[in-house]
């Protein structure tokens, strides 16, 4: 027998022309957590993926528990006791949360489905590992964290003794994520074994008993927790020092560019999501707005981007009144926004990259000629953006499909940066993209900063929020429960704040 | 380029394998299926008349997959194309009845427009509908369709009946020119042509074409980028009704010469699946149109020369439509492709 439970040995993987994995090597033994790190395409989803036999191997050996397997597939790799929570929740909305995680595995009774005993089996887990489920529940009224509980509640029943994580914080606030270590601690201490993909450095350094990096489809190497520390990780996952604190340049803030007074704003299910929001933003200066995400903060974006309608109250830009105003004209009157979503705002994700890089000029000078579209000019600045941002690969005509995180991100802040403007507005700039693009994208909103732009910043990443700002603004559902100047901020009152902290909490906050 | 070269081979593929399984049929019946498939080559082709037939068939879904397309494109479903057919032919034939005060060239051209404007006006109601108040534009342009079918049928036998045992209107004044007499083929072909390659052209290198297949792919991302989703999708559907105006002009002018009652059934049904199966590729859609007509028009041949029935023409088609949504096929052919490669 083996000492690891899983063995892959020199895989290889290629999709079309994209070599996804060049030379894999990857180890699992029972009872750790082992993350697996690496920037956006770097190969750690596939590597997983492929063991999951999700695709199959072109080269390379995948042994489970010692055992050769030739040519794996979802089935074969659940009946050896793999389970994997996709970064995408594989559930059905419409259905409960029993329901889904009994999906093809009911236990049957006759021609029915034995749901009494369904549930015994899924409360005992439930229990054992401390988790907060309600089964009754349909899929689409429980929260994110809730879901991916499911998820690993629904690999459980199916037996399985390695579970593989795909950036499962990614989706969660702090306290989800929290909450989701202490039952990934409860499932080692009782055996299993647990792989964690993440680029997360302080998480990794938090779970994980042994860490493997890749970088570009190659395995860097392993080191356990004890004998590393987050820049000797960062460094091996970049192949450089990175810098990620950026030395925050001062500016003297000029004139109002943007008013927010007393506004009021639905949400998706809820009327009244922002009520009585007043901020505003000088030109040359970084406002952070800092909170758990999900409490207003991404109404209030698309309320200012006249993405969503405004209750009540009034935005001024540069100010101009911006209440009726459709998305063009707001943009026209200075509008720049990098929105938080950029697979469904701020890509189109089935046109290439040059196409994405004009997507707000389309129509104008010197895009078009007349009703016809200029392709010479689009070509000329396209490449030139690319250039400027570092947009990888330097192809203008690929589609936008194929990008990483990183750089699909890079082509959203190359169109909104490069079209100036009065104000930008930066939601979640760097979430999901690779510690490569988070440098270079903090260190352009500095620099438009420095240009005499004001740039309103949301972030639910709180060392961004501290390492950019001039000024915080912390929102807790829908409300500003907190103002600070970026000298008296830390982790510690900001985070009060945004768990709705009241102002004597800011002020304890502020003298510590 | 390359793409491009696969997606015609996958079509080709498809096309056999309709026409393979349409053989089987056609052996379970007692009948040998290249004699057949040779009578409906032979109905298609054989002969100055059968080609014009052939052809003029063709013309309308040329028009007609464009317009399903051009809607498409912009994210609209439009099952309404047929309606927008009948209400284009009853304009032009209103038209080329009643305006005799005008010179012939400029009647024939406002005709056309008359037919495009009433049909594009007819697709705005479920455009708008869907854009400001999210009713279907299927269910709502399926209903319509038989609106507009009864409102030309009262039209043809009451008001502008023309008094004879059909219900039809009273012949136009001006004619497209046809040009492969006996068979009705007419200069219609070739403005449907050029239109279509004009619309190729709008989609691909105009403004309004990045706006709409911005708008068809990504509508949150159109409004982000400040482009109205609304406001295209409802121009794209106009376009798109006015293209099967166009297409029932064509008929009436070129074809009958007078308004027939029901002439346009299964004119639009036949072009959304010529371009259903091309997944709405404005360059593949002609083509696939052709492969329709010559399938329409040979298959009497075919029930006459043999003693295949000719509904077994639909039944290719239906197999035809079943094995182009069977994307999956052609994914496990490549994989073995690759698997066969790398060893």
């Amino acid at each position: 027998m083996s000492e690891y439970v899983i063995e892959m040995k020199d895989i290889v993987k290629s999709f079309g022309n994209v070599h996804a994995v060049r030379n894999g090597q990857f180890t699992l033994k029972k009872g750790e957590i082992h993350s697996l790190i690496g920037e956006n395409g770097a190969g750690k989803s596939t590597m997983m993926k492929l063991l999951y036999g999700m695709y199959p191997i072109d080269d390379g050996s995948i042994r489970i528990h010692g055992d050769h397997i030739p040519s794996i597939s979802p089935k074969i790799a659940i009946e050896k006791g793999i389970g994997m929570v996709h970064q995408e929740f594989m559930l059905v909305n419409e259905l409960t949360v029993l329901e889904n995680i009994i999906l093809g595995f009911e236990p049957r009774h006759g021609i029915t489905i034995d749901f009494d005993k369904a549930r015994k089996t899924v409360e005992q887990y439930i229990n054992q590992y401390g988790m907060d489920i309600q089964l009754g529940k349909k899929i689409n009224q429980i929260s994110v964290g809730e879901a991916q509980r499911v998820e690993i509640i629904k690999t459980l029943t199916r037996g399985a003794n390695v579970i593989i994580l795909d950036e499962p914080t990614a989706v969660l606030t702090p306290q989800e994520t929290k909450q989701l270590f202490v039952i990934l601690q409860n499932l080692r201490k009782d055996g299993k074994s647990l792989v964690f993909i993440s680029h997360k450095l302080n998480e990794v350094m938090e779970i994980s008993d042994r860490i493997s990096v890749m970088r570009q489809g190659n395995y860097i190497g392993s080191v356990s927790k004890e004998e590393t520390s987050p820049a000797e990780l960062a460094k091996m996952m970049i192949g450089r020092e990175v810098f990620l604190n950026i030395e925050k340049t001062q500016t003297k803030p000029g004139e109002k560019v943007l008013e927010v007074k007393d506004v009021w704003v639905s949400g998706e299910k809820e009327i009244s999501k922002i009520r009585g929001v007043s901020l505003d933003v000088r030109a040359g200066e970084i406002v952070g707005i800092a909170g758990i995400d999900g409490n207003g903060q991404s109404e209030l974006i698309e309320a200012i981007a006249g993405l969503r309608q405004v209750e009540k109250g009034s935005v001024l830009l540069d100010g101009k009144e911006l209440g009726g105003l459709s998305p063009k004209q707001i943009r026209k009157a200075g509008l720049s926004h990098i929105p938080e979503d950029r697979n469904t705002r701020g890509l189109n994700r089935s046109m290439s990259i040059k196409e994405n890089l004009i997507a707000v000029q389309v129509g104008e000078a010197p895009f078009c000629k007349g009703v016809v579209r200029d392709d010479k000019e689009t070509m000329e600045y396209a490449k030139q953006l690319s250039e400027v941002f570092d947009i990888r690969p330097r192809d203008p005509e690929i589609s936008t499909q194929s990008l990483s995180g990183g750089n699909a991100q890079k082509v959203v802040v190359a169109r909104e940066v490069s079209i100036g403007g009065k104000l930008l507005v930066a939601s979640q700039p760097t979430r999901g993209v690779d510690i490569g693009a988070i440098e270079s994208i903090r260190k352009i909103l500095q620099e438009v900063k420095a240009k005499g732009m004001g740039v309103l910043l949301v972030s639910a990443d709180l060392e961004e929020i501290l390492s950019l700002s001039d000024r915080i603004v912390v929102m807790h559902e829908g409300r500003i429960t907190g103002r600070l100047k970026a000298e008296e901020a830390n982790e510690d009152n900001l985070g009060l704040l945004m768990m709705g902290g009241t102002a004597s909490a800011k002020e304890r906050g502020s003298t510590t | 380029m390359n793409v491009a070269v696969k997606s015609i081979q996958k079509i080709l593929l498809t096309m056999l394998l309709a026409l393979a399984i349409g053989a089987l049929f056609i052996l379970f019946i007692g009948e040998n299926p290249l004699e057949a498939y040779g009578a409906l080559l032979r109905g298609a082709f054989n002969g100055k008349l059968k080609i014009g037939t052939t052809l003029a068939s063709f013309t309308p879904l040329l028009l007609t997959s464009c317009a399903f397309a051009v809607a498409a494109k912009a994210g609209a479903f439009n099952v309404g194309v047929e309606g927008e057919v009948f209400l284009g032919g009853i304009t032009a034939a209103y038209i080329g009845i009643n305006w005799t005060f005008l010179p012939a060239p400029v009647l024939l051209i406002v005709c056309f427009l008359g037919a495009m404007t009433v049909a594009a006006l007819w697709a705005l109601i479920p455009a708008v509908l869907k854009a400001y108040y999210r009713v279907s534009e299927v269910c709502v342009t399926i209903l319509m369709n038989s609106v507009a079918l009864y409102i030309t049928s009262y039209l043809v036998s009451g008001p502008m009946s023309a008094g004879v045992a059909n219900a039809q209107s009273l012949p136009v004044t001006v004619n497209l020119p046809q040009f492969m007499k006996p068979s009705s083929v007419n200069a219609g072909l070739f403005i449907a042509l050029i239109t279509v390659v004009f619309m190729i052209w709008v989609l691909n290198k105009t403004t309004f074409g990045y706006k709409v297949k911005t708008v068809g792919t990504n509508p949150s991302h159109a409004e982000y980028v400040g482009i109205s989703p609304k406001k295209i999708f409802i121009q794209s559907m106009m376009l798109s009704g006015a293209l099967g105006g166009m297409a029932g002009c064509i008929e009436v002018l070129g074809v009958h010469g007078y308004f027939l009652n029901n002439f346009a059934a299964g004119l639009g049904s036949n072009g959304m699946l010529a371009s259903l199966i091309v997944k709405n590729n404005l360059v593949f859609a002609p083509f696939m149109s052709f492969f329709l007509a010559v399938l329409k028009s040979g298959a009497m041949g075919m029930q006459q020369s043999t003693g295949v029935p000719k509904s077994i023409v639909d039944t290719i088609t239906a197999v035809f439509i079943i094995v182009a949504t069977m994307e999956l096929l052609f994914q496990f052919k490549d994989k073995k492709n690759k698997k066969e490669k790398s060893k």
